[in-house]
């Protein structure tokens, strides 16, 4: 590689930084209230050089959605405050957003509900009323509404008799656990660029999902998926947010009126009525035999996806399994709501529900513990997963490595020795199943060139692909060119999520290393599909093809009279099987451990009738270099002959839970997130 | 106004409200980053005669007659920008010129500094996907090659 990494220098180019020859830039106009039907937009003061897009410009158009087809290109009834009315392009930003402001927007008040469990009471305001008809006609999962309700999806688990297995128990806990939504707050704001040519659109966009992106738009705008294409430049940061449709269909919809280029970035602000992470109540039941062998579990689950329903049914559904822990139970009964409410949209956000329900799931464990007088390592060892048991979900466990990781997280800590102050979580999650991943490999006069359609976030997949690549082929890494993901050259791939990326593509590339060396060594093409999936109403089939592994400690200690808690030792604990790129692999599991961090102790979206009221990076904080605990160590499990597991996610889901339970060793029970002073000083008054 | 920008006199119209980071996207110049927008992230770090300050909530007219410099003139080749790369001190890369230029101006302070040291001059740099560990790391090593 030639000079320093662009990332270094300063001369890496996102998709802010994308420019087409006459383009127009973009402003949205907001709705002020959370729940409104709009009457009328009036434009009739917006200067000449402007354009403006109003609900008749976009009447033509479908909804889109990814799970459920409930989203217009404009709202005609705003859901959330900040849903998006009407937008104007101009030819500056700043000529936009005063443009937008201009537009006066007529509005009819509805009754709103901010929280996932009121919006299932009778008489809830309805967000959708023809939901079960948009989940008709969504695509990727099974989602099942519930008519006539809030409930996007619900997602469910029988196994055994859980009635059965409670009677059966010798000792029941039960707990309810609450989590806040959650700002992603990537470092580059999302942004996104339309151009018609004949019909056919170009989006460049800063995006985790370009196929489905494409498939979506192409609907919405009633074309072939191949009449659009889509390029991904890098992006400055996601963990979430920017998958699935967000600018994309507004853009498009602006520069089809204008017939110029419309470009659209936003402002921080704006981020956090974007998408945020989905904030839950989950109840957790548990029963055991008096020697800790688990019996029975429950788990209820409300998770509030907002306005829209995004992937939030998919969301619901890994909270779901999730929250089952990684551990043998004979009876289990699962029910998560995927509920709408009058708050911005959630959606995927690194750990994809994972984090919620084990929070409530590993806190609830110790409390198990305690009840049974009990090492809460020795109740998890004496239950946890090994290979050939069977989950929840009826499939039989393969490469399993539960134990390793608990075992390596408690010994960082000092667990056995010293419990006090310390607490352990371990985690089971899943990847995106089914799904499929295909690469293309051609020969260059240097090297070669590796197509896929995973995309750079920061994650370093590039580098991942180009390594795997390099090895498989005989060849230096730096003969390996690896192109931004662009719908009209890469092929095909679910999409960049699930830490399924390395895994995935590595195990295509061997495939069109194969392809190439019998084809004449210019052109390889390797694809890998992997079935599965579960049945929504039962949760029995293949929840995942490959298990995500993993385990956290900490050591922790608290000023009682502040109620300050201080993290004194954090351990995280991953199972890589085999890494390909040592410092990516480090790389993401700091980051991983540091985003669990703030989690734990200080990232909430704080609501007011359903607007952000700290909508920026004042008073929502963010990890900065002080706020590491001391000890902050973390470990990559491997073994010999394994492949390559992915963990761009693993060790953030485990991260609060770890620390609740070492706060909660001190007799401070803390049941909400994150773990504030005030909360834990009220814990000091309860105890 | 007139200035000096990346070492070179530099010209410049601009109104009252402007910002200096404005300024900059205008020329064309992207590794200072619009990002938070009220100087709280440090994604949009510059040196204003040679101290770090945040573009974002500098006045432009503020800057006049002084000396600007963006991560840009370090054209690469910088003692700090390697060992950022020798470190693998980033992810999605977004911050790291920030946090290159914060990082040059602590070590020019302060060459030696301890581990609470970084974490304190780096205080104001945020990076979202947490690479605070390896960029601890870089400034460490940086600090040697600058002794040796």
């Amino acid at each position: 590689m030639i000079g320093v990494d662009p990332r270094v220098s300063g001369t890496q180019r996102y998709s802010v930084h994308v420019e087409r020859p006459g383009m127009l830039h973009a402003a949205f106009v907001r709705s002020p209230h959370a729940h409104a039907r709009v009457l009328a937009v009036d434009a009739s003061g917006l200067p000449a050089d402007c354009v403006a897009l109003l609900p008749e410009d976009v009447a033509d158009l479908g909804r889109y959605g990814c799970q459920a087809r409930d989203q217009r290109v404009l709202a005609d009834v705003a859901r959330h405050a900040g849903d998006i009315v009407a937008a104007v392009a101009a030819p500056t930003a700043a000529a936009a957003r005063a443009a937008a402001r201009s537009v006066d927007v007529t509005y009819e008040e509805l009754p709103a509900v901010f929280d996932a469990v009121e919006a299932v009471a009778p008489g809830a305001p309805l967000l959708h009323p023809d939901a079960a008809e948009s989940a008709g006609e969504a695509v990727s999962i099974g989602v099942r509404p519930l008519t006539g309700t809030n409930v996007c999806h619900r997602f469910r688990i029988r196994h055994g008799d859980a009635a059965a297995g409670f009677a059966d128990a010798d000792v029941i806990v039960s707990r309810a656990f609450r989590t806040p939504g959650a700002a992603h707050a990537p470092m580059e704001p999302h942004a996104a660029l339309a151009e018609w040519e004949d019909g056919r659109l170009t989006l460049w966009t800063g995006t985790q999902t370009p196929f489905n992106t494409r498939a979506d738009v192409a609907g919405a705008f009633g074309l072939r998926p191949d009449d659009v294409r889509v390029v991904a430049p890098p992006m400055g940061g996601s963990f979430g947010a920017k998958t699935f449709v967000r600018l994309e269909a507004l853009v498009a919809a602006l520069a089809r009126k204008a017939g110029r280029p419309v470009k659209a970035t936003l402002d921080r602000a704006e981020e956090f009525l974007c998408l945020n992470r989905h904030p839950a109540t989950i109840r957790v039941r548990v029963g055991a035999k008096r020697d800790g062998t688990l019996v029975a579990k429950e788990l209820d689950c409300w998770v509030d996806t907002g306005a829209y329903a995004d992937c939030g049914p998919g969301v619901a559904t890994k909270m779901g399994y999730a929250g089952v822990g990684p551990y043998r139970i004979p009876h289990v009964r699962v029910d998560a709501l995927a509920i709408y409410t009058n708050l911005p949209p959630n959606g995927a956000y690194r750990g994809y529900g994972a984090m919620q329900s084990v929070w409530a799931s590993e806190r609830t464990m110790d409390a198990l513990a305690e009840e049974l007088g009990m090492s809460p390592l020795e109740l998890r060892r004496r239950n946890l997963l090994r290979d050939g048991d069977v989950f929840a979900t009826g499939e039989v466990m393969h490469d399993v490595h539960f134990e390793e990781c608990l075992d390596a997280a408690a010994r960082a800590v000092g667990y056995a020795e010293d419990p006090r102050g310390a607490g352990l979580c371990v985690l089971l999650k899943g990847m995106q199943t089914p799904s499929r991943a295909a690469v293309r490999i051609e020969r260059n006069p240097v090297g070669y060139v590796v197509r896929s359609a995973s995309c750079e976030m920061g994650q370093g997949v590039r580098a991942s692909i180009r390594l795997m690549a390099a090895e498989l082929l005989g060849c230096e890494p730096g003969q390996v060119e690896v192109p931004d993901p662009d719908t009209d050259t890469s092929p095909f791939d679910t999409r960049t999520t699930s830490s399924r990326s390395t895994h995935m593509m590595g195990r295509a590339l061997a495939v069109a290393v194969r392809d190439l060396r019998a084809n004449g060594g210019e052109h390889g093409f390797g694809e890998v599909v992997n079935e599965g999936g579960l049945d929504p109403d039962t949760g029995q089939g293949i929840a995942s093809t490959h298990w995500h592994q993993g385990a956290a400690s900490a050591r922790v200690s608290v000023d009682e009279e502040t109620g300050k808690l201080t993290v004194e030792r954090l351990h995280g604990v991953a199972y890589a099987g085999r890494v390909v790129d040592r410092a990516g692999a480090e790389l993401q599991n700091e980051g991983s451990m540091i985003m669990g961090l703030g989690t734990a102790l200080f990232e909430e979206l704080d609501f007011d009738d359903g607007q952000v009221a700290n909508a920026n990076l004042s008073d929502y904080n963010l990890p900065a270099p002080g706020d590491l605990p001391a000890g902050f160590t973390h470990e990559l499990l491997e073994s010999e002959g394994a492949e390559a597991h992915g963990l761009g996610e693993t060790v953030l889901p485990p991260v609060p839970a770890a620390i609740g339970n070492a706060l909660a060793s001190l007799g401070l029970d803390v049941r909400e997130l994150p773990l504030t002073p005030e909360r834990v000083l009220e814990a000091v008054d309860r105890r | 106004m007139h200035l000096i920008l990346n070492g070179k006199p530099w010209q410049v119209e601009c109104e009252p409200g402007d910002m200096l980071l404005g300024l900059l996207e205008r020329e064309g110049l992207t590794a200072a980053r619009a990002t938070c927008g009220i100087g709280v992230c440090g994604a949009c770090t510059v040196l204003l005669d040679g101290v770090p300050v945040t573009g974002c909530i500098t006045l432009a007219g503020q800057v006049a007659g002084r000396e600007v410099t963006t991560a840009e003139a370090l054209g690469g080749s910088d003692p700090v920008q390697r060992a950022f790369a020798t470190a693998q001190a980033f992810q999605c890369g977004w911050c790291t010129p920030g946090f290159v230029l914060a990082a040059r101006a602590l070590l020019e302070e302060n060459p030696d500094p301890s581990d609470a040291e970084i974490a304190e001059a780096l205080g104001g740099n945020l990076c979202r996907c947490g690479s605070y560990v390896k960029i601890a790391e870089a400034v460490r090593i940086a600090a040697r090659e600058l002794a040796a």
